[in-house]
């Protein structure tokens, strides 16, 4: 085996925790605890946990709208996610930025646009200072197939392959633009790869719903940026296993379709690998299933018992 | 030392990067060429190509990134050229510099300042003549200066580069080549302070950039008919010099706001409805704006002219309120 103990082990544990989030958010939606809108990135886990398992301290993280818990990989707890999801002062920004804006500074995470795409010309940004400081931090951002298709991506891929900007684009392909298919609206098989060879950049695709590939892949291409070679592009192949947001009725595909795609789980194929070659025990996977539960069940209680922000700080935090 | 406002911005630039490493200047056209108007012109000589970078066509990219540089350690001062481009960025510009460290938490400063050129230029036409400070004077959290001379437009821009929140800095296309006794010494002009740039009694006439120098020539034609006419000009549309503004209208009881942009939704239907909501006992006529005309500019001169504010019609709004 060519990992050891504590990696593996590692990577189980986001994995859950980064599931497992997203199931208690769509939980405490279905409850109608949530103000506004989320978007469950559940079945998408990997390709965030494969791509931050390769990251250095320092390093910067530009998320998007999906599989916002992947920030918990960053270093933002459990506590602070819930309190800004349930839009409470305890929240990242007390509240005001909401699902989509879960986000620290000093964690590396540097914010996330809520028209998808605006923000890869941000993520572009930090690798412009990463170069000219020279200090060494790589920034790690996602999009969607999606917005593969808007102009500022391709801006910033221009920007960043003409300047050799230390930043590895990672495109989570789910296949889905809200109910419409990549096949009908994107003319490439691959929309993270396949565009990545118009800025001549480095680009791979891996299984995403394989953490290890995900995970080999991006070491790879991390590998090569930090050598100061410029932009790389990892697409890594899923599917969206639910709907765009909370409530969609997914019309436009077939149950059966979803319901065999979701057989390609992200945690059965690491458990199986686990158990296979003895890293964990059925009853150590029960034991990490079950502590999360219990520490979701208090990160949700702390967020609910947190106060509202105050109306009379609505101004806070911005100064014109 | 005469200089002109294209040469008083650069020196600003200039004299900020000399203090300050994390400064760094890019947009089209900015390095060798020094800018379509000059403004970065020296630049890369003394800074080196580290410094200052020239960009693709690339609005969106050139201030999205500037964003993110702002919020890891840099100071970036980006031009977009022509202030009509601001609009191909509006989304970074409105959502992104505006709300980010609102969005996100106060750790997430922004100090950028995107420089561009507005106002009409003699045959420009619709889609390089505009002035679109009222469309960004909407979007909270960003600072917006515009510069009416040589003075202010080197301590403004100086305040703009310090400041740790997103700037847009319109500059206007006929003051590049103005000239001004500006002092050696080093100084700022401070954000969100207006100047009475000249003394009355009968009429508050608040004017903005180059209107600044319509509204003064308005002003003389006006005393040789006993009429007293007091020009604001407010430097910074946002922070708004409200204060300065209310003094004065409480003293002349009158008021003619003068824009460029077109009158619908301007500039001036702002200033007019602040002034009534505070002090509408205080006025003795109607709140007269003075503005374009709302059509896309023509590029025939004779329409352009006839289009834009000029001293003769700020005369006739204020002989119209007396």
């Amino acid at each position: 085996m060519k990992y050891d103990k504590a990696f593996l082990e590692g990577l189980y544990k986001e994995l859950l925790t980064l599931r497992m989030t997203e199931e208690k958010l769509v939980e405490i939606y279905a409850l109608g605890k949530v103000p506004g809108h989320i978007h469950s990135g559940v079945g998408e886990e990997a390709a965030f946990v494969g791509t931050l398992a390769t990251k250095h301290e320092g390093d910067y993280y530009k998320g998007h709208h999906r599989l916002i818990a992947a920030v918990h990989m960053m270093g933002i707890s459990l506590e602070e996610i819930f309190a800004e999801i349930l839009g409470k002062e305890t929240g990242t920004s007390g509240g005001r930025g909401g699902v989509n804006h879960i986000a620290d500074l000093n964690k590396g995470v540097i914010g996330t646009a809520g028209s998808l795409g605006c923000d890869m010309v941000v993520s572009v940004g930090a690798a412009l200072s990463a170069k000219y400081f020279n200090n060494g931090r790589l920034v790690y951002s996602y999009y969607g197939d999606g917005t593969s298709s808007r102009g500022s991506l391709h801006e910033a891929m221009n920007l960043a392959a003409i300047w050799k900007l230390p930043i590895l684009f990672v495109c989570t392909n789910n296949q889905f633009a809200i109910s419409t298919h990549e096949s009908t609206t994107i003319p490439v098989s691959n929309p993270g790869a396949d565009r990545a060879s118009a800025y001549g950049m480095l680009a791979k695709v891996a299984d995403g719903t394989d953490v290890l590939a995900v995970y080999e892949a991006t070491k790879e291409l991390t590998e090569y940026i930090r050598s100061g070679n410029g932009p790389a592009v990892l697409e890594t192949k899923c599917y969206r296993w639910r709907g765009h947001f909370e409530g969609d009725q997914t019309k436009y595909r077939s149950a059966e379709e979803a319901e065999c795609q979701r057989q390609n789980c992200c945690i059965k194929k690491l458990e199986g690998y686990l158990l296979e070659h003895g890293v964990m025990t059925k009853e150590d996977m029960d034991f990490e299933k079950k502590d999360l539960e219990v520490r979701l069940e208090q990160a949700v209680a702390f967020a609910e018992e947190s106060p509202e922000p105050k109306a009379e700080e609505i101004f806070r935090n911005l100064y014109v | 030392m005469q200089i002109t406002y294209a040469q008083a911005l650069g020196d600003a630039i200039k004299e900020e990067m000399r203090q300050d490493y994390s400064i760094m200047v890019y947009g089209e056209d900015v390095a060798e060429h020094g800018g379509i108007f000059g403004v970065t012109r020296g630049i890369l000589e003394e800074f080196g190509s580290e410094r200052i970078k020239n960009t693709p066509i690339s609005e969106t990219a050139i201030v999205g990134s500037a964003i993110g540089a702002a919020m890891t350690g840099m100071r970036p001062c980006v031009e977009l050229m022509y202030a009509d481009f601001m609009l191909v960025a509006f989304n970074e510009l409105f959502h992104c510099c505006g709300k980010w460290r609102y969005l996100h938490g106060p750790e997430y400063k922004l100090p950028l300042v995107v420089r561009c050129a507005m106002g009409y230029s003699f045959g420009a036409g619709a889609e390089h003549s505009n002035c679109f400070e009222s469309l960004f004077m909407h979007a909270p959290g960003v600072t917006i200066i515009c510069p009416s001379n040589p003075y202010d437009a080197k301590g403004l821009l100086k305040s703009a580069i310090r400041s740790d929140n997103p700037v847009l800095c319109f500059e206007h296309k006929q003051l590049y080549k103005v000239k001004a006794e500006i002092p050696k010494e080093e100084y700022t002009v401070p954000l969100g302070i207006a100047e009475i740039k000249r003394a009355g009694t009968d009429v508050t006439i608040i004017a903005i950039s180059l209107m600044v120098r319509e509204a003064m020539s308005a002003a003389k034609e006006l005393a040789k008919a006993g009429i007293s006419a007091e020009v604001i000009d407010p430097r910074t549309l946002v922070p708004f010099d409200k204060e300065a503004v209310l003094r004065s209208v409480k003293k002349t009881h009158r008021a003619v706001i003068v824009e460029e942009s077109n009158k619908r939704m301007g500039i001036g239907a702002e200033i007019a409805a602040m002034i009534q909501e505070e002090m509408i006992d205080e006025l003795d006529a109607p709140i007269m704006r003075v503005a374009s005309l709302d059509v896309p500019l023509p590029y025939s001169l004779k329409l352009e002219a006839y289009s834009v504010p000029n001293p003769h019609k700020i005369v006739e709004a204020v002989k119209s309120m007396l």
